[in-house]
């Protein structure tokens, strides 16, 4: 043992030593260690592409690393690869990033996937003693799921609920066979919990380490990790670059281990929930997009294409438009653009009524809890909500969203970056530049014949114009990190020179870096006279980019958060005020 | 003859910097691995041939072997091309067989039972072969119903129909101007009906590669949820995959009419598995991971060769199901590997 500086006596719980993995020519792993006591909670930190779910997937064995590394869980060595399906018996528990849940299942079915609680070996599953047990497991937890729902009509929160009970009851029942230790491996489980439902987590996650299990927390939520972690081990470019004491660690100092020194203030201020006022305009904040500006001028196609071009205009000292109107009053824009989308009564899915009116070059967010609507609502005007009504105006079009499709919404200057990347943004299999460009395809037919040649210049200079790294947009768009393919996402409706620009959680799952580019690609297309609507749960990146903010509870415009300048607290206020004032006049209409 | 089309060859232009992401040392086989992949079967294809030559020399390297193989399996690879519209859309069309031989036996009962001229029956026949594909693109589309399944069960539909018109009788004595137009008449020492197959090739290459249709259809068939949100008409696009699939199948019936001046009930069905076979070997080669048309004429010929060669050497029919069974195998786990090398992959 070489347990020199620990006072722990016992095994640590997880030991990873040297552990190396590689894609092809990237190295995504360079000889990691990683060590986790009992009863501790680990945050690993990192960009995305800096290997941290490749090292989470090492562990539930669904990448093999390089030879050389070594694993013990407990003190007991194990075998790498990690066999598939292995990880629950040598006492990891995962809740992985996508939830790793089968949506056509029953809650019950997934909860029990890999084991069952009566019937074992041959004997015929007794289901009602499942369902028995699952409600029993749910009581202890104090959450409330109906064991017999299928998990896909669950809400996202619900699901998330699901995965995160699962993997601890995996973990207890591991642990309650008598052995020492194991490991619970949550991948970005706040991405899909509202802020009520992160402090259930919390206290899961502390009786977890309590129990003298170990914890691996896996996060871009800086909040939630100061919130839990007692370490933080960071990552950058497959290399751990920091293992530090949460205690001894300030904010910044994370900021730095994690960005290495290519963040500017705003960034910074999103990150530690702290906006600070004067940094909010930092133009430094777009490190990339301004020196490749002026490369990108002249092959653009047109100047409304280039989200690069305003870059000069970023330079230090120049007053932003936006800072031109940035006394605003309460909830009305100052910028007096004209309106570019009005919407009345809108309703659908979640939505219930909702008006308001978008103006030309503001950023107008959207804040409301999951659930409360929001999220239906660029999808309601894009006209991909089906049976949504309502009427809208934009540009030449007035009618009724019903007369809408995504196609029609596009032609009248509509464009939607949506907020399942995986499943409703990109096509994983083929090339970035085909991702790209297939909403302009018919502007590279040369001679009745499109010509990839040009598609393939195009898409270079894209990938120049938002830095999307590798620059080789012939790569399929799965090879990219998660970040990269964000900015995919957004150039590809960017190419459209929108009007209206209908963004949900378009920075989710993605690294602090990408994070403020995304804001100043964004920031400038709004100073080129689009119209953007932010709809996020992340109230610290609307509290940093919009120029105005309205709260949604209960499918309806509950009000306006007074600003500019918002704050993360005044907009979480807002939102669970109006939430709790919606629930009361809905139990009132009920009596 | 390979394409280029996604420019997966080097994109950083000569003498350009290293990238950024630090990849400065990437061998030669990693650079040129996908030109290899794109090269096996064509060098497979020639492989065999130098294999099969040497071993009968006087038989199988023979012009008139070549021409052969080349002229018979026109209706093959016409079938071939038919699939990979839908195939790219993500649908499978299991009916283009029986349709195939639907569409030969109208042809032949028109023209020999009815008396009708040859050219009003192909005109007939190609309008059945329509509006079967629309039959199976609207259900498909309008109640949102797995193609597999439906397909199916059309495909055993147009079989029936087939043998119903038939009265289970081979229909022979077709106008011999058909076989003329189609497998007498040669160019290149080919009979000609190699080279209608040929441009249908190109077409389809030229639809799929170098339309903007061809491109919609790979998220269609990737992901309709992002194909949907990127407002192409999904629906629309799958419907006129069927329609194509159809259309290209009622060809491959004409030229089975010519080829061999009869129908008979029962065919079409054994040129199912050949055709899928091929279009699946079609994801490996020329541009791997896509079904793509010149890699499915390179295929159907590559097993046609693979037949023809067994045969000389001595081999019973059934060896023609066993190689076809076996390359469906291989070619769709070939496809599965240099779609993922991405090492584990088990989703």
């Amino acid at each position: 043992m070489d347990g020199a500086a620990r006072s722990s006596a016992a095994a640590p719980c997880l030991e990873l030593r040297g552990l190396a993995k590689r894609f092809g020519a990237t190295r995504a792993l360079a000889g990691v260690d990683l060590r986790i006591e009992a009863g501790e909670v680990v945050a690993l930190l990192g960009e995305n592409g800096s290997g941290k779910s490749t090292l989470v997937k090492v562990l539930a064995g669904y990448h093999a690393p390089e030879p050389g590394g070594e694993l013990r869980v407990s003190g007991r060595p194990v075998a790498l690869p990690v066999p598939l399906d292995a990880y629950r018996e040598i006492g990891l528990s995962f809740v992985f990033q996508d939830l790793g849940l089968a949506p056509g299942l029953s809650v019950v079915e997934n909860l029990f996937v890999g084991r069952r609680v009566h019937g074992a070996g041959r004997r015929p599953i007794r289901w009602r003693s499942e369902r028995r047990a699952a409600r029993a497991i749910f009581e202890r937890y104090g959450v409330r799921l109906d064991p017999e729902a299928a998990v896909g009509e669950l809400r996202p929160t619900a699901q998330a609920l699901l995965a995160i009970v699962r993997a601890a009851e995996e973990l207890r029942e591991f642990r309650a066979g008598a052995a020492e230790g194991g490991v619970l491996v949550l991948d970005e489980p706040t991405v899909f919990l509202p802020e009520e439902e992160k402090v259930f987590l919390f206290d899961l996650v502390r009786r977890v380490a309590a129990d003298g299990a170990g914890v691996l927390f896996v996060s871009h939520d800086m909040g939630a990790v100061r919130e839990i972690a007692h370490r933080a081990v960071v990552l950058r470019d497959g290399q751990k670059v920091g293992d530090v004491a949460m205690a001894d660690t300030s904010d910044a100092e994370l900021v730095q281990l994690v960005s290495g020194h290519r963040l500017g203030a705003e960034a910074v201020a999103a990150l530690v929930g702290q906006r600070s006022p004067e940094g909010a305009n930092d133009p430094r904040q777009a490190p990339e997009a301004a020196p490749s500006a002026p490369q990108l001028a002249p092959g653009a196609p047109g100047p409304q294409l280039a989200p690069g071009a305003p870059g000069p205009r970023l330079a230090p000292g120049a007053p932003g438009p936006r800072r031109a109107h940035a006394p605003a009053g309460r909830g009305e824009p100052v910028g007096e653009g004209e309106v570019a989308l009005e919407v009345s009564r809108l309703a659908g899915g979640r939505l219930r009524d909702v008006s308001l009116r978008l103006h030309a070059g503001e950023i107008l967010g959207v804040a409301g809890l999951l659930g409360s609507g929001s999220e239906d609502l660029p999808y309601a005007l894009f006209g991909a909500l089906p049976g949504a009504s309502g009427h809208v105006r934009c540009g030449r079009f007035s009618g009724e969203v019903s007369e809408l499709d995504p196609r029609s919404a596009q032609r009248i200057g509509i464009a939607l970056v949506p907020g399942d990347r995986k499943g409703q943004g990109i096509a994983p299999e083929l090339s970035v530049a085909v991702n790209m460009l297939s909403l302009v395809l018919e502007r590279f037919v040369r001679h009745g014949a499109l010509s990839h040649r040009a598609i393939r210049r195009t898409a270079e200079e894209r990938a120049e114009t938002y830095d999307i790294r590798p620059r080789q947009p012939g790569l399929p768009m799965s090879a990219l990190s998660g970040g990269n393919q964000q900015k995919v996402v957004l150039a590809r409706w960017l190419e459209l020179a929108p009007r209206v620009l209908l963004a949900h959680e378009p920075t989710q799952g993605v690294d602090v870096a990408t994070r403020a580019q995304v804001h100043a690609f964004m920031r400038a297309r709004c100073r080129q006279g689009a119209a953007i609507l932010w709809v996020s749960t992340d109230f610290d990146e609307l509290a940093s980019v919009c120029d105005r903010i309205l709260v949604c509870a209960g499918g309806e415009i509950a009000g306006a958060v007074s600003g500019p300048p918002f704050t993360r607290d005044r907009i979480t206020s807002e939102v669970y005020t109006a939430a709790a004032r919606g629930r009361a006049d809905r139990e009132e209409v009920k009596v | 003859m390979t394409v280029d089309v996604e420019g997966a060859a080097p994109a950083a232009p000569p003498g350009a910097p290293p990238s950024r992401n630090g990849e400065p040392g990437r061998s030669w086989f990693a650079r040129h691995g996908r030109l290899l992949e794109s090269a096996m079967l064509p060098l497979a294809f020639v492989a065999l041939v130098i294999g099969f030559g040497i071993h009968s020399p006087t038989h199988f390297l023979t012009l008139r072997n070549f021409s052969n193989i080349f002229g018979s399996q026109a209706v093959l690879f016409v079938l071939t091309i038919a699939l990979l519209v839908p195939l790219t859309n993500g649908d499978l069309d299991l009916s283009v067989g029986s349709l195939s031989g639907l569409v030969s036996m109208i042809v032949a009962v028109l023209n020999v039972n009815d008396g009708i001229a040859i050219g009003w029956c192909i005109v007939i026949g190609l309008a059945v072969g329509l509006f079967c594909g629309a039959v199976n693109g609207l259900i498909v589309v309008r109640f949102n119903v797995n193609p597999f399944i439906i397909t199916l069960g059309t495909g055993t539909v147009f079989s029936g129909i087939q043998e119903w018109l038939s009265k289970e009788q081979t229909i022979v004595g077709v106008s011999a101007n058909l076989s003329n137009w189609t497998y007498n008449k040669q160019l290149l020492s080919i009979p000609v009906e190699f080279w209608y197959g040929i441009v249908i090739m190109l077409i389809a290459w030229y639809v799929l590669t170098f339309t903007p249709f061809g491109q919609r259809a790979l998220f269609v068939g990737q992901s309709r949820e992002v194909a949907r949100l990127s407002g192409f008409n999904v629906p629309r696009m799958r419907l006129q995959g069927f329609l194509i699939a159809g259309f290209v199948a009622a060809i491959s019936g004409v030229l089975f009419v010519g080829t061999t001046g009869s129908a008979s009930p029962g065919t079409g069905t054994d040129l199912l598995l050949p055709a899928y076979a091929a279009a699946f070997l079609s994801l490996t080669t020329i541009q791997p991971g896509r079904f793509n048309a010149v890699g499915a004429g390179l295929s159907v010929y590559f097993l046609a060769t693979g037949v023809s060669g067994l045969e000389l050497l001595g081999a019973q029919d059934y060896v023609q199901s066993l190689f076809y069974g076996v390359v469906l195998v291989i070619a769709v786990v070939v496809s599965r590997l240099v779609g993922r090398r991405v090492d584990r992959g088990w989703r």
